[in-house]
């Protein structure tokens, strides 16, 4: 017995031992951001917590200012810029004082590398399309993709890998708009104009990679060509990166250790010293975390009682309702207006509008996957369904999660110079019953002159198609209630699992269906391009020769002003008119940190946060001082606040 | 004896090919491409087809050879054998690159994680999982003996009919309630513990207690009938009668032979709170390998489903091998 007391006790000993001991000291800032990382490979990058991380440990030539409500871009990497007269030529100028992790100087070749991986299909970026504003670089991509296909077949002029490799490279020298004279000139040439190409440079994708480190996992296959790609540059002790914070330790699942970059150009500037990035795979378990401060910002919040959240923080603020109106008008942003009432843990959830719509997919083809004809090709019959969805009741009695109504499909005031339409009213927004018997009224109307004068005999029965997670079916209940109860046609419901719902998208299979779109960029050709013909993700098949012809105008327009008027009547025809979609509501992001304890987090609607501007107030590191969004482009700047 | 563990070890991989094929024709129907983000972008078809090229994801019979070469380190035999290896290498540094490394047994890439290898992932995740389990098991084992001793001393009783309903409770109660409870009361309301940590003695006592429950419950029954029907045996009650102490009756000749159906139960069970803490690691956001049976399967993450499939059978027949190997140390009668 006393034997076995003993084995048990040196097993518990050993198991104990080997569980404990490898864990550091909490880092002076914890960020919860999501998921655990899929990659830290720029040109792979996919995922928003993803590109978070990214952007603090990689830094592009240029960088938005996400404090600024404009979201300007500024300086990074390049420390100036010229553009030609023709808008074709962008000619970087690369800081001397820019270094990697290691020491060593970033060059604009290893720019120029970086994008060639953007442009390899090998390499399969998801943003590949970006770099095909670059002259030359589709014809590259196409190409060798096509080398690589006959290498395999065997059909190729190449006799092996190394050899394609090596013919890859010299084309892509030669023909693709990208060069570096010097090490401090990075030249790009377009293939036509593009007024938000700046914006795309800020994109983490477009970050530089180091390329004496990446040759080493990246190889040719002897046989086929094509990179075998080798995870590990992207870790620790391997990595080596050009942002303002180095990944120190990164071990699965478990979480990253981020410390500040000793090289970086800009490190004066920082002032938080180390950052943990945590994986917590369970949402409300990240959230007890926060509450035990163990996390001291979330950066989503996706926890089953988000509403509950939600409630507390609305709560709050309707028990401070005056001081918050006065604290606004003195142009405070959110988060200032939150550190300047009374402390309340109820005060440190942040609703912040993002930069993404929620919409229902109407299918525009002429007959349906099954071969019946489409009642929903009549853009008539589109917008009187689009009439009868009460977006408020959606929005304030089923998501609960303050997210406000959408109208238009670009959330209003993400970008700068851009305003958008109104666009369609819905029964949500009428006041009285007789408004909303109009509204009715108006879309059996427009039925009826689709010749469809009686719903109930309806054509099809309307399906609505969603995945099953994240609530959709409440919202496509309420929404097959509205049409079935206003316009009396048969709907029915068809929830599927995620992997279906995008296989049935993708193949046009729906009738209509739940769908949602975040910009990338800060132009409205973010947004409208997926509505194109015959653009990728156009799951609605829509097609509108006078929709597309706009898009093309605005592309071609010289003045900036113009181009914005060009694209906002394509989004007017879009939500007022042809209604592919109907956009229910726009995103909001949540985010969890005391906001006196906090400060540096941006309020802008294009959701990005920089986590390098961020400071822990009264440690001791930094400047220690509030930072609130401000407005460069103001003439004056708001006066008078405490 | 040695022809048992020769004969156990040689059924091992015809039962791993059955698993294997059987668990990729299932792991291949799951629909959607594996290479695509759920809530990005949509990739263009050329892209698509390019990512799924690589990695012979465009073909079932290939993947399936591919594949079954690569972990079971047929491929790296032959191209060791051919001088593959070398030459590859030489090439490389001949235009200034480095050779990539090749294990021997390569499970692959994760296509979810794409900075990370199939092996690295279970190399980190499955020692954590081993760990957790070994904790589990014994707590398991040192709660479950005991209670099944004190309950068998005297059927019946309210001590024993106590341990019965806490086993019952341990049964039915699933750690998804058991875990978040522990968490309110030893972590958020007596903050004794941490909430959702890794690394230190303190952060494996509530994820550890969690898991034991329901193997303690099943223990404390299978001790308490093994105690009661070897305390009415004939060789016990010529232990008493010779007059042994009551204590060393129990733990000196009732025990020994009682223990016996808890330690047939104990390899699979240590198998599967090794493997099967999905839901313990969830709550208490623990890095261990449980995780990634589901989640690769959501994600459709080919390479690490077959990883961690095979790397859990494998664990199981060894265990159920220990487990007969230690049957002979403990029943004499058996040979």
């Amino acid at each position: 017995m006393l034997r076995a007391l003993v084995v048990i006790a040196i097993l518990t000993a050993c198991l104990v031992a080997i569980g404990s001991g490898t864990s550091s000291p909490r880092a002076d800032l914890v960020v919860y951001n999501g998921q655990e990382p899929t990659t830290l490979d720029p040109q792979r990058l996919s995922w928003i917590p993803d590109m978070r991380i990214a952007r603090i440990v990689y830094e592009p030539l240029v960088q938005h200012d996400v404090l600024d409500w404009d979201a300007p871009v500024r300086p990074a990497t390049a420390k100036s810029w010229t553009v030609s007269d023709d808008g074709l030529t962008y000619t970087f100028t690369i800081r001397e004082d820019a270094r990697w992790s290691n020491g060593e100087r970033v060059t604009s070749e290893h720019f120029r590398y970086a994008w060639r991986r953007g442009m390899l299909p090998d390499i399969a970026s998801d943003y590949a399309a970006m770099f095909r504003y670059v002259r030359g670089a589709d014809d590259f991509y196409e190409w060798r993709a096509e080398q690589l296909a006959s290498l395999e077949r065997g059909e190729s002029t190449f006799a092996d890998g190394l050899e394609l490799w090596a013919a890859t490279v010299e084309r892509f020298d030669n023909r693709v708009g990208l060069s570096a004279p010097d090490e401090a000139t990075f030249i790009v040439e377009l293939k036509e104009p593009l007024p938000y190409f700046l914006d795309l440079c800020a994109f983490a994708v477009f970050s530089p990679v180091y390329p004496p480190l990446v040759e080493q996992y990246e190889t040719p296959d002897l046989r086929t060509g094509r990179l075998n790609r080798r995870p590990g540059w992207t870790r620790p002790p391997a990595i080596v990166s050009n942002g303002a914070y180095v990944v120190a330790d990164w071990k699965f699942k478990r979480g990253l250790r981020l410390e500040q970059n000793p090289h970086h150009w800009n490190r004066d500037a920082l002032n938080v010293r180390t950052i943990d990035v945590p994986s917590i795979g369970d949402p409300s378990a990240a959230v007890l975390a926060f509450r035990t401060g163990a996390v001291d910002l979330m950066t989503d919040v996706s926890a089953p009682y988000r509403g509950e959240i939600v409630r507390d923080k609305l709560a709050y603020h309707a028990e401070h309702a005056g001081e918050i109106e006065r604290l606004r008008a003195l142009g405070h942003d959110p988060y200032a207006i939150d550190a300047a009432l009374p402390s309340d843990p109820r005060s440190r959830a942040h609703i912040i509008p993002a930069f993404g719509t929620y919409f229902w997919n109407f299918n525009c083809s002429a007959t349906l996957t099954d071969g019946r004809p489409n009642p929903f090709a009549d853009p008539r019959v589109r917008r009187a369904f689009a009439l009868v969805i009460d977006k408020r009741s959606i929005a304030d009695l089923v998501r609960r999660l303050g997210e406000p109504t959408a109208d238009v499909l670009i959330p209003p005031g993400s970008i700068a110079g851009y305003s958008g339409p109104k666009g369609l009213p819905n029964i949500g927004d009428a006041e009285t019953d007789a408004e909303r018997e109009a509204i009715i009224g108006r879309a059996l109307t427009l039925l009826t002159e689709a010749g469809y004068p009686d719903p109930s005999a309806f054509p099809v029965t309307v399906e609505l198609v969603f995945n099953k997670d994240a609530g959709h079916d409440l919202i496509a209940q309420v929404i097959a209630k509205n049409w079935q109860e206003h316009l009396g046609v048969p709907v029915s419901l068809a929830q599927k699992e995620l992997k279906v719902y995008r296989e049935d998208l993708k193949n046009h299979a729906f009738i209509t269906s739940r769908a949602g779109w975040f910009g990338d960029y800060a132009d409205p050709t973010t947004f409208l391009d997926i509505m194109r013909t015959g653009d990728g993700n156009n799951d609605r098949r829509f097609s509108s020769s006078r929709y597309d012809e706009l898009l093309d105008r605005a592309r071609t327009a010289a003045d900036a002003d113009e181009r914005m008027a060009i694209l906002a009547e394509a989004e007017r025809l879009l939500v007022e008119e042809e209604l592919p979609m109907v956009p229910i509501f726009h995103y909001v992001s949540m985010y969890m940190f005391d906001p006196q304890r906090l400060t540096g987090m941006s309020a802008h609607p294009r959701a990005k946060q920089n986590l390098f501007l961020l400071d822990l107030l009264g440690d001791g590191v930094g400047d220690d001082r509030p930072r609130p969004m401000t407005r460069a482009s103001a003439q004056v700047a708001p006066e008078g606040s405490p | 004896m040695i022809g048992l563990v020769v004969r156990r070890l040689a059924q091992l991989p015809i039962i791993l090919l059955v698993i294997y094929t059987v668990t990729l024709t299932l792991a291949w129907s799951i629909p959607g491409n594996p290479l695509e983000n759920p809530d990005g972008r949509r990739p263009s078809p050329e892209v698509a087809e390019q990512m799924l090229r690589q990695y012979d994801l465009d073909s079932f019979p290939r993947f399936y050879v591919t594949y079954l070469a690569r972990v079971t380190g047929i491929r790296y035999a032959r191209d060791a054998m051919s001088g593959t290896i070398e030459v590859e290498r030489e090439a490389a540094e001949a235009v200034g690159f480095r050779a990539p490394e090749r294990p021997v047994f390569d499970f692959g890439p994760s296509l979810q994680y794409d900075d990370w290898s199939v092996n690295e992932i279970i190399a980190g995740s499955l020692p954590v999982s081993i760990v957790l389990g070994g904790i589990a098991i014994v707590i398991a084992t040192v709660i479950g003996v005991a209670a099944g001793v004190i309950g068998a001393i005297r059927p019946n009783s309210l001590a024993d009919f106590a341990t019965l309903l806490v086993a019952l409770i341990g049964i039915s109660l699933p750690s998804f309630v058991i875990g978040p409870v522990l968490l309110m009361l030893f972590a958020v309301w007596v903050p004794l513990f941490p909430v959702s940590e890794w690394g230190t003695a303190r952060a494996l006592v509530l994820p550890g207690v969690t898991l034991s429950l329901p193997f303690a419950a099943y223990i404390a029954r299978l001790t308490r009938f093994g105690m009661i029907e070897a305390l009415a045996s004939d060789y016990v009650r010529t232990a008493r009668a010779k007059g042994v102490s009551e204590t060393a009756v129990l733990l000196k000749h009732a025990l020994p032979n009682a223990f016996l159906p808890v330690l047939s139960y104990l390899g699979p069970a240590t198998a599967f709170a090794m493997t099967g803490s999905f839901v313990v690691e969830k709550v208490f956001n623990i890095p261990g390998i449980g995780q990634h049976f589901v989640a690769a399967v959501q994600n459709k993450d080919l390479f690490l489903i077959m990883g961690v499939v095979l790397v859990f059978a494998t664990m199981l027949v060894v265990f159920n091998l220990a487990v007969d190997l230690l049957y002979r140390f403990v029943d004499p009668r058996i040979s």
